[in-house]
């Protein structure tokens, strides 16, 4: 095998190890009714067998719905292998080299998109983000003997279109969403026009400009080339202009 | 502890408010790379045309795409069939993007994507 190709191959197989071994690690948590993973891991976790081989940030986002905040807190002592960050509240750093961060983010559905607050808390404070609020729960999988739900694939998509998205991580982001849009059934981009039609009118402008840098992006190593793409990028866009104003 | 998370809360409204700005902003002068990235989105190929070729098409009917005036310096953007193009003898083909290429050129001419079922529709 090619020495850069096996190096590759072993990157990949050894980052969907440490993903594998922090989702065992945090099952109290994952396991908890209410709670998601949302954020770049999920294409990653939709791959065939979760392969995770899209090059992503070295943490797993942690969606708590508001009101499971007290239920997920009961749960933290069971997080042996992780501490809270002293320099990052609601960041839990790994023990061990063979783990990610897990990374706790609030979700509120009555929340408007464009907002943003703080529950604090001393133990679990959260930032509850908005565009969350567009997340609603999909299907569960089972990774490492752990049951865990990621959210709709429509929900997700639009929670990162309507979120800014600027330089290197936003780039990347976009491409995450690009994963996302490949993975999307008919049904799935239905509840996606349905959704956007419900934002209001500044935020839909978010989600296109969104679009159009998506559709005009250069290749990243590990994510998905957006230049092969950009058919259905145009075609995505076209059909949200058609449902909006001028 | 919750400072930290104040403040990027904070960043996070502070964003979206310039965001909302930019909303109101569109259809004004800020607003032009919003509208350069729409057009180029739905353009399958791009092509840097001689003046000459340029002002060809433009005698041809082709319509010249208003925001290319409205950057400066001002380019010349034209959209028009692949055939068309092909038969331009100083087309040279730019990746569609937002990179040198295709913003120093002043004459451009943009291939729009086949609407047709090749797309995938919502």
């Amino acid at each position: 095998m090619d020495q850069d190709l096996e190096a590759l191959y072993t990157r990949r197989v050894l980052f969907r190890d440490r993903l594998w071994a922090t989702i065992s690690a945090a099952r109290a948590v994952l396991e908890e009714p209410g709670v998601l993973v949302v954020g770049s891991e999920v294409p990653n976790l939709l791959e065939l067998d979760a392969a995770a081989t899209l090059i992503v940030s070295q943490d797993l986002d942690i969606g708590v719905p508001v009101d499971r905040h007290a239920a997920v807190k009961r749960r933290l002592a069971d997080l042996r292998e992780f501490r809270p960050s002293p320099d990052e509240p609601s960041v839990w750093t790994p023990r061990s080299s063979d783990l990610l961060e897990i990374n706790f983010v609030g979700i509120d559905p009555a929340q408007d998109p464009a907002e943003a607050y703080v529950i604090a808390d001393d133990e679990l404070p959260l930032l509850v983000f908005g565009a969350l609020s567009l997340v609603t729960a999909g299907a569960e999988l089972e990774i490492a003997g752990t049951k865990l739900r990621i959210p709709r694939p429509a929900g997700l998509l639009l929670e990162k279109l309507v979120t800014d998205r600027t330089g290197e991580k936003g780039e990347r982001d976009l491409l995450v969403a690009l994963g996302l849009l490949q993975l999307m059934s008919a049904t799935d981009l239905d509840e996606l026009s349905e959704a956007y039609q419900r934002l209001r009118p500044e935020l839909r402008h978010v989600v296109r400009s969104n679009l159009t840098l998506l559709s005009l992006l250069g290749p990243r190593a590990g994510l998905p080339d957006p230049r092969s793409r950009r058919h259905e990028v145009g075609a995505l866009l076209r059909h949200l202009d058609s449902e909006d104003e001028p | 502890m919750s400072a930290a998370l104040e403040q990027r809360a904070r960043q996070y409204r502070s964003r979206m408010l310039i965001r909302m700005w930019d909303y109101r902003q569109r259809h004004h002068a800020r607003g032009v790379w919003y509208r350069l990235r729409r057009l180029l989105t739905d353009a399958s190929h791009a092509y840097v045309v001689s003046s000459h070729d340029a002002a060809q098409l433009k005698a041809e009917g082709f319509a010249v795409e208003a925001v290319g005036t409205a950057i400066e310096p001002p380019k010349i953007i034209v959209c028009a069939p692949l055939a068309r193009v092909a038969g331009l003898a100083s087309a040279r083909e730019v990746p569609v993007s937002l990179r040198g290429d295709l913003l120093t050129a002043t004459c451009l001419v943009l291939v729009p994507f086949d609407r047709a079922p090749a797309a995938r529709q919502p």
